[in-house]
């Protein structure tokens, strides 16, 4: 006979094919929701990392799409480069078989609706490229990419047609381009109307044309914008054939070298790790939040298996008394585990790959609040991924399983025969108190620890995420030692009422599922709170900021600046004309350019400081010691900096800082560091005349108005907006709104996760009563023997329910503070650089608790009706 | 065989042409007795012909599908879920073999719970209960969870639980089965001294010849009827 080991898994096999399948046939239901509880925690797992790829996809290099993607480009380190450097480097590169494509690139916005009074942010942002078409023409056919124009006949004929635009296949359709008349759109301070000179081709087997692309020539595009003589960026094209690898990589130490310090040199796809790493601490913030959902779903497949140990201990006691082995017992329940988990998985995938089409809007809406355009509108789904999370519902669905496998193995059948099982006993990890303050403990300590620094600048808190873990873990095992100390307060009440009695009875010695239930409702409660804190801190400190940073009356930008990647300006004659009305007293500009320190994408910012000192009141991290700064005849080389450029450059009050610009390397004591909550990136604050001068560029991207007393400044923004059709004007009160709004926007898809882990959780406390239940039919049986009516039964679980959504929703708001702490000052400091205050929402958290407290007591009131009529559990 | 009291009390359990089937299955055709004040009835018969069924029916936790139980003047197959539920509170008493004391009460308050049920007050109940625990002699056991305590201990307890409510009918379903003998001896000497005082009526469902033998009257179930007795 060969050893019990070897005959395991024939054995299981024969107990999956005759009591695991039919179980499943006669309990479809149960079954069903099994799979969906694992479905749904792949399924937010899977949208979340759809959607923010799918965001950070859209920023790829829009020329890859019409030429493939390039081999090299150059860059000015700041600014823009002068055409100037085309004759230069066609010179240096000689015969070398690479084309340049010179590109110039911008963003536009669709215009004001009629009747609409924009002053909201956030219409569609389009992308402007322009490109020497003719050269395009003429590039060879990429056997890996697509071929700009081919075929297209008539394309030299709209050539000559003048400034014109190519759409996309997509736009075109949406927005019945071309039949609907030209395409307006607002550049900067003015709308413009470009006529549709046709499609962009897409090759099939290229990259997707971007709906928000827009090609034009690139000499149109310069006079748009005013750039004739500038670039953006050069890319090259090395031409395929037998030296093609030698030259790719050659060119960029041959562009180096040739650039000296005018120009950085890109790698095919630096944008689009550019776009990653920016967004990365983001991005991982809320994969680590949509892990919850799985952690919650891991749970509740724990206690759904467990639950159908219970059901099925009768007949594992059999298979056991009639010589079944425990490892055969095991083999089968991990089987199942596995199978589940796959359905759940494969279920999950496509849950998730809907899911991410919503998600991505939220994730899209917040990286082009904050980061860049962005205009995805659906996430792709690959092989990979899909195989991946189906193996990550199969390791979540095992891992569930692997306590209960044990439990139904060693299922004693004598006793279970003889009707004498105990009830299930609890896991003894969940009883070690002393392991649980060490757990805390140890949380504590982590918080001491410095950020993980990612490629590109961004800094990942993971000791501050381990330290939340270890605090939801130790506080779960902690809180459930709750129960007895409740049940022994509230005895006196058990004096009075049977059903309080039986209730509190139960809680004297918890068992594991009850521990269980309490720790799992402990963490979503306490992350659900925790962020509820952290974002009404956020916001009362973003509000606090609003209201001392901005005091004009007016703000007024180009209409085209929708998003954060906007390039759209005001022109020197416009802004002047605008500080020159004579409703107008007082007003500031603000430029800001993007630069680059250290390797890492940062903002440089220019304004009036002195009119900012007289107006505002910025709050200090550190402030200056001295006015210095704020005297134009004495604040050359000093600069502000924002709280999260000191934190990402590591740098203070006092330290120099060298950049280059377009006039070359500049050097800037920090006087002071001020909060700033705009972005994680930083930004440095100069004169902004100094600012102008070093980049060349005197259009602005802000103007503040200060208007003389007596002038209503709505009736002053109606009027500039009259004249001014492009421009956006925001009263004092409508930009805070509007901050606050998006502010609030980013947190959504937070919202939406936190939601889904307490319904989960809520959801986990009935599969955990109903297996409790299970477990004690017998006593159900007793107790209708005895005349308790199913609504007095059912009355005793609800009580026992709200007694454990109590200890939980109690614990997890203890733990919440602890996590909001977390959040706010370590978690929130290291990722992103800013110092808010800590502030309770009362109302949220009372609403939160009596939410929780009365559904998880509805739900064991429902539970209990259940189970009130569950049949006999008694020998004939 | 003891003798009944010398005045003929009123009748208390009245069963008349209860019949039961599962599906297919006849299990109980054609059953009636009835059962008086005080009275104690033997219900023997080999395993699988009944005798639980019909204690079910009895009790109301089972309805039959024919035939009336009349409890007193209730007639415990036309009412609902809830009022059997009533009627089980206040009328009847269950002893089970296997005692099914709830696991997280101690003695006193397994006990204690029918009278809660009741909403009898807490002076009272202390009495009551407090009296039942000396008669059962587990006044030194009385806190001690179902767990810690013997077989024979458990069973008092669920005859003093059964008991302490003042039922009119006493349900006992082979409440000596699962103890040894002379556990059983005792358990058996508790139940006639107790149901002799209470003057409670009572069912004994029962394999046991010596626990058949403290019963006024027997009969015999056998494939779902009633077979026959003394």
């Amino acid at each position: 006979m060969a050893p019990p080991s070897s005959r395991a898994p024939w054995i299981g096999g024969v107990l999956l094919r005759r009591t695991t399948l039919r179980h499943w046939r006669t309990e479809p239901w149960q079954t069903a929701l099994l799979v969906v509880i694992l479905a749904l925690g792949v399924a937010v797992y899977l949208s979340v990392r759809l959607a923010n790829r799918a965001a950070v996809a859209s920023f790829q290099n829009f020329t890859d799409t019409l030429t493939g993607q390039s081999d090299a480009l150059i860059r000015a380190p700041a600014g823009d480069l002068p055409e100037s450097v085309l004759p230069e480097l066609r010179a240096a590169l000689g015969a070398r078989a690479v084309h340049l494509i010179p590109v110039v690139e911008t963003t536009a916005a669709l215009p004001r609706a009629p009747g609409e009074d924009g002053q909201r942010f956030g219409r569609e942002t389009f992308r402007l490229v322009g490109l020497d078409l003719v050269a395009l023409a003429n590039l060879p056919r990429r056997p890996a990419g697509p071929l700009f124009l081919g075929g297209d006949a008539g394309f030299w004929a709209r050539l000559r047609g003048g400034t014109q635009a190519y759409v996309s296949a997509g736009l075109a359709a949406r927005d019945h381009l071309g039949s609907a008349g030209p395409l307006r759109l607002n550049v900067d301070d003015r709308v413009v109307a470009l006529p549709v000179a046709g499609l962009i081709p897409a090759d099939p087997d290229g990259a997707r044309v971007p709906d928000n692309m827009i090609v034009l020539d690139l000499p149109a595009l310069q006079d748009l914008l005013g750039k004739t003589g500038r670039l953006d960026r050069v890319e090259f094209l090395v031409e395929p054939g037998p030296g093609a690898a030698a030259l790719r990589a050659e060119l960029p130490g041959l562009l180096g070298a040739l650039g000296r310090g005018r120009w950085v040199v890109g790698s095919p796809g630096s944008q689009r790790d550019a776009a990653e790493t920016m967004t990365r601490a983001f991005r991982l913030n809320l994969t680590v939040l949509s892990l919850l959902a799985l952690l919650v779903g891991l749970y509740l497949t724990l206690q759904a298996l467990d639950g159908a140990v219970v059901r099925r201990r009768g007949e594992i006691a059999i298979l056991r008394s009639l010589g079944v082995e425990e490892g055969a017992v095991r083999w089968a329940w991990r089987v199942e585990a596995l199978v589940l988990g796959l359905a759940g998985g494969v279920l999950g995938v496509l849950l998730g790959w809907a899911g991410a089409q919503v998600a991505v809007r939220f994730v899209g809406q917040t990286v082009n609040a904050l980061y860049y355009a962005t205009t995805v509108h659906s996430a792709q789904l690959r092989p990979g991924e899909a195989a991946a999370a189906v193996a990550l519902a199969m390791g979540a669905s095992l891992v569930a399983g692997w306590l209960p496998a044990n439990q139904a193995a060693r299922t004693p059948p004598a006793q279970l025969l003889g009707r004498h099982a105990a009830p299930a006993g609890g896991q003894p990890l969940l009883r070690n108190y002393g392991l649980a303050a060490a757990l805390v403990a140890l949380g504590v300590a982590l918080t001491w620890l410095p950020p993980v620094r990612l490629a590109g600048g961004g800094r990942f808190p993971l000791a501050g995420y381990a330290a939340a873990f270890l605090w939801i873990f130790g506080g779960g095992i902690l809180c459930a030692a709750g129960l007895p100390a409740g049940a022994a307060l509230a005895r006196r009440w058990g004096r009075r009422s049977a059903e309080v009695r039986l209730a509190l009875s139960h809680l004297r010695r918890p068992s594991g599922r009850q521990r269980l239930a309490v720790a799992c409702l402990l963490c979503s409660v306490g992350m659900t709170a925790g962020m509820a804190i952290l974002v009404r801190s956020f916001e009362a400190t973003v509000r606090g900021w609003v209201a001392r940073s901005f005091q004009a009356d007016l703000y007024v930008s180009s209409d085209g600046a929708q998003g954060a990647a906007s390039r759209n300006k005001l022109p020197p004659a416009t802004w002047r004309a605008l500080l020159t009305d004579p409703a107008v007293a007082d007003g500031a500009l603000l430029q800001v350019f993007p630069l680059e320190l250290q390797g890492l994408p940062t903002m440089i910012t220019g304004t009036e400081l002195a009119e900012l000192q007289a107006h505002s009141r910025l709050p200090w991290v550190d402030a200056p010691r001295d006015a210095a700064v704020f005297d134009p005849g004495r604040n050359a080389g000093l600069a502000l900096a924002s709280e999260s450029f000191a934190a990402r450059f590591r740098v203070g009050r006092g330290d120099p800082v060298t950049f280059v610009t377009p006039a070359g390397p500049r050097t800037v004591v920090l006087a002071g560091i001020f909060s700033d909550y705009g972005n994680e990136r930083g930004s440095i604050l100069v004169e902004r005349s100094q600012l102008a001068g070093w980049f060349s560029d005197e259009a602005v991207n802000n103007v503040s108005l200060y208007v003389r007393p007596g002038v209503d400044p709505e009736a002053l923004r109606r009027d500039l907006l009259r004249r001014w059709p492009g421009l956006a004007v925001y009263t004092n009160s409508r930009l805070s709104a509007e901050i606050l709004r998006i502010f609030r926007q980013t947190f959504s898809i937070t919202y939406a996760l936190e939601v889904i882990g307490v319904v989960v959780a809520v959801a986990g406390l009935a599969l955990t009563l109903a297996s409790l239940l299970l477990d004690r039919r017998g006593e159900l049986t007793t107790l209708r023997a005895l005349g308790m009516t199913p609504r007095e039964l059912a009355r005793g679980t609800s009580i026992e329910g709200c007694a454990l959504t109590t200890c939980a929703v109690a614990g997890g708001l203890a733990v919440s503070l602890g996590l909001g702490w977390l959040l706010i000052f370590v978690i929130n400091k290291q990722s992103f650089g800013w110092t808010l205050g800590f502030s309770l929402p009362w109302g949220q958290l009372a609403v939160l608790a009596a939410t929780v407290i009365l559904t998880g007591t509805a739900v064991a009131h429902a539970v209990g009706r259940w189970g009130a009529f569950l049949p006999s559990d008694r020998e004939e | 065989m003891p003798s009944l009291p010398a005045i003929p009390p009123a009748t208390v359990l009245t069963v008349a042409g209860v019949g039961k089937s599962y599906g297919e299955q006849r299990v109980l055709s054609d059953v009636s007795f009835t059962l008086r004040a005080g009275e104690r009835l033997a219900l023997t018969g080999p395993s699988g012909g009944g005798k639980t069924t019909l204690l079910n029916c009895i009790g109301g936790v089972d309805q039959p599908d024919e035939g009336t139980i009349r409890l007193g003047e209730v007639e415990l197959t036309r009412l609902s879920s809830d009022g059997l539920a009533a009627v089980r509170r206040r009328q009847i008493g269950t002893i089970f073999q296997f005692f099914h004391l709830l696991p997280t009460l101690s003695a006193y308050e397994n006990i204690e719970l029918p009278l809660q049920l009741l909403g009898v007050g807490e002076p009272e109940r202390a009495a009551r209960v407090g009296e039942l625990v000396r008669r059962v002699g587990l006044t030194h056991r009385s806190a001690a969870l179902p767990s810690q305590l013997s077989g024979g201990e458990q069973q008092r307890v669920a005859i003093a639980r059964a008991l302490v409510h003042r039922p009119a009918l006493l349900l006992a379903d082979e409440p000596t089965g699962n103890l040894d003998s002379a556990n059983g001896a005792k358990i058996l000497a508790l139940l006639r001294e107790l149901t002799d005082e209470s003057g409670v009526a009572l069912v004994l469902v029962t394999h046991s010849e010596e626990a058949a033998t403290l019963c006024h009257r027997r009969l015999s179930v056998r494939d779902g009827r009633i077979a026959g007795g003394p």
